[in-house]
């Protein structure tokens, strides 16, 4: 478990003060992938580096199982820092030396020995799947290769936090799948906590539990995945979602919403989970004498649950339109107009 | 031709045994010093502002003064060291003091190369201070290192030719007592040949060792 509490960064070169970080407060629980997503400049990169004390926290306080590792002695955060697992973005694999011994350096920092190093090398190699590449050197392999070299390193000290600097934002995006793949099965198998810093709202999607999106040294909105993507409330997580959702209505049906003179009104329909299954279109068009015209559109998945998302118009008498309405916010489903949405 | 071939070996012999020992000595002091000007600067490992602008200013001092005037200025210390203050020993502290400042900012050069990023890494996996210099610092820059040595060896060739101003014997001296002075052009070109074929070796020599060192 990582709790971050107040925790505030500030870098003062010459008479500028840079605030980094300004009060983050975040629960990071054991067994969980935790997404923090920012733009550049956010934070994001200090705020993962409190956590191994690569950056110490100016005020407050980050507390790993429950321990603040700030007050430890330099052995005892050396220690701790075996626990916690870190990739890169550019992967920071030494080039003067094999994959194998790469992956071998924690465990020759820790004066295991040899039979043991090799057992271990051979078994994480195995793992990320590059069991025939130990004895090449890592300006031979492509970049996603290289990632997995740097998480059998991170992992060959079985630590109970992995966390993961921008690990994907260097990679393709076939190849960022395959290595998010990875730190999926890293997590399960494991049990290893995760948590990662990205700027790419699909890495988000694609593996994250929970999420907290950080702007100017704040989190700005935080919570699951579905939550946030299905109602994000500020306007930057709006946007990050966005990148991934498509759910931005076309310019040209845009300008069909401003024109609409009101007699057949547009709404938003927002479906999750079970009343994804349900006929609900069919059934409020034949019940209530409407034609319903559907817009623009998309269903999509999100942490396993399905998640629709669709632009209406709805043609008929008002007073059915209402009780349409009715009817469908029965279900669960979410309707809003989406006049108050264009303006 | 004023020598003949046994003086002109033995002058060889001289140069090589200045530049060698001086290199040697010039290295056990270099090195650390190198080491120490990357690891106390500003936000590197073992930051201390202290240390690190001392030995920045006493470098740069003993590296503004040119090895001619530097070699008459220590003689008083030569002498407390070596006992005496001509001769092929003695040119030898003088040529430690050059190339030690020297070869402390060519160390500090190639390790400054190395990837930040590297450090980080060798600091998340709870590497000590001496373990990142010496697991992932000095193997990462060795290939680099090799070369900088290579300049430094060139530079302490160079300088033991002027070691003859002391007495210190070398193909220098020949060349001045010699070819200089005595109007020989044959020992003169000679020496200047043998110097020259000295040089392509260790740089020839270097360019090989760093390759090889590349990936270890």
């Amino acid at each position: 478990m990582i709790q971050f509490e107040a925790v505030k960064k500030t870098y003062v070169s010459g008479k500028q003060q840079v605030h980094a970080l300004n009060g983050i407060d975040l629960t990071v629980e054991t067994g969980e992938i935790y997404g923090v997503i920012g733009f550049s400049g956010a934070g994001k990169s200090s705020l993962i580096r409190t956590v191994n004390l690569l950056e110490r926290p100016s005020k407050g306080r980050v507390l790993i199982h429950g321990k603040d590792i700030s007050t430890f002695s330099a052995r005892t955060i050396r220690d701790t820092r075996k626990d916690i697992g870190m990739i890169f973005q550019h992967f920071n694999l030494l080039n003067s030396k094999t994959v194998h011994h790469n992956v071998a350096m924690p465990l020759l920092l820790a004066k295991t020995p040899k039979a043991e190093i090799d057992r271990k090398v051979a078994e994480l190699l195995e793992f990320v799947g590059l069991a025939d590449q130990a004895k090449k050197y890592p300006d031979q392999l492509s970049g996603g290769q290289k990632q997995r070299i740097g998480i059998a390193r991170a992992l060959a000290t079985n630590p109970s936090i992995l966390l993961c600097d921008e690990a994907t934002s260097a990679l393709d995006p076939q190849t960022t799948q395959s290595i998010l793949d990875l730190l999926r099965r890293i997590n399960k198998e494991y049990n290893i906590t995760i948590l990662l810093i990205t700027h790419e709202m699909g890495v988000i999607r694609e593996i994250c539990d929970k999420v907290a999106v950080l702007e100017e040294g704040r989190v700005i909105e935080q919570g699951s995945v579905f939550e946030v993507f299905t109602n994000p409330q500020h306007a930057t997580t709006k946007r990050f979602v966005r990148s991934v959702m498509n759910d931005e209505l076309p310019d040209s049906l845009l300008e069909q919403i401003r024109q609409n003179d009101g007699t057949r009104p547009i709404y938003r329909v927002q479906f999750t989970g079970n009343s994804v299954g349900q006929p609900f279109m069919s059934r409020v068009s034949r019940e209530f004498q409407l034609d319903l015209n559907v817009l623009f559109g998309n269903i999509t998945e999100l942490q396993g649950i399905p998640y629709g998302n669709l632009i209406v118009e709805f043609d008929g008498a008002p007073a059915e339109i209402d009780r349409a309405l009715a009817s469908i916010r029965k279900d669960k489903i979410q309707v809003e107009e989406v006049q108050q949405y264009a303006g | 031709m004023q020598v003949d071939q046994s003086q002109i070996l033995e002058a060889l012999w001289e140069t090589l045994y200045m530049t060698g020992a001086s290199f040697v000595f010039s290295l056990v002091i270099g090195l650390p010093l190198g080491i120490l000007l990357v690891v106390t600067r500003k936000g590197h490992l073992l930051e201390n502002e202290a240390v690190f602008n001392v030995l920045n200013i006493v470098i740069n001092i003993f590296r503004s003064v040119p090895f001619i005037i530097l070699m008459v200025a220590i003689i008083p210390l030569t002498r407390i060291i070596v006992g005496t203050s001509i001769g092929t020993a003695a040119a030898i502290v003088p040529l430690v003091f050059y190339a030690g400042p020297y070869i402390a900012r060519l160390i500090e050069n190639s390790l400054l190369e190395v990837d930040k990023g590297v450090i980080e890494a060798a600091q998340a996996m709870g590497a000590s201070p001496g373990q990142i210099i010496f697991r992932f610092l000095i193997p990462e820059a060795l290939s680099s290192l090799v070369l900088a040595l290579t300049i430094a060896i060139v530079g302490l060739i160079g300088a033991s030719a002027m070691a003859g101003a002391i007495g210190g014997g070398g193909l220098g001296d020949l060349a001045i007592t010699y070819g200089y002075q005595r109007f020989d052009t044959v020992v003169m070109l000679l020496t200047v040949a043998i110097l020259v074929v000295l040089v392509q070796g260790v740089q020839s020599l270097g360019n090989l060792m760093s390759r090889r060192v590349r990936r270890s």
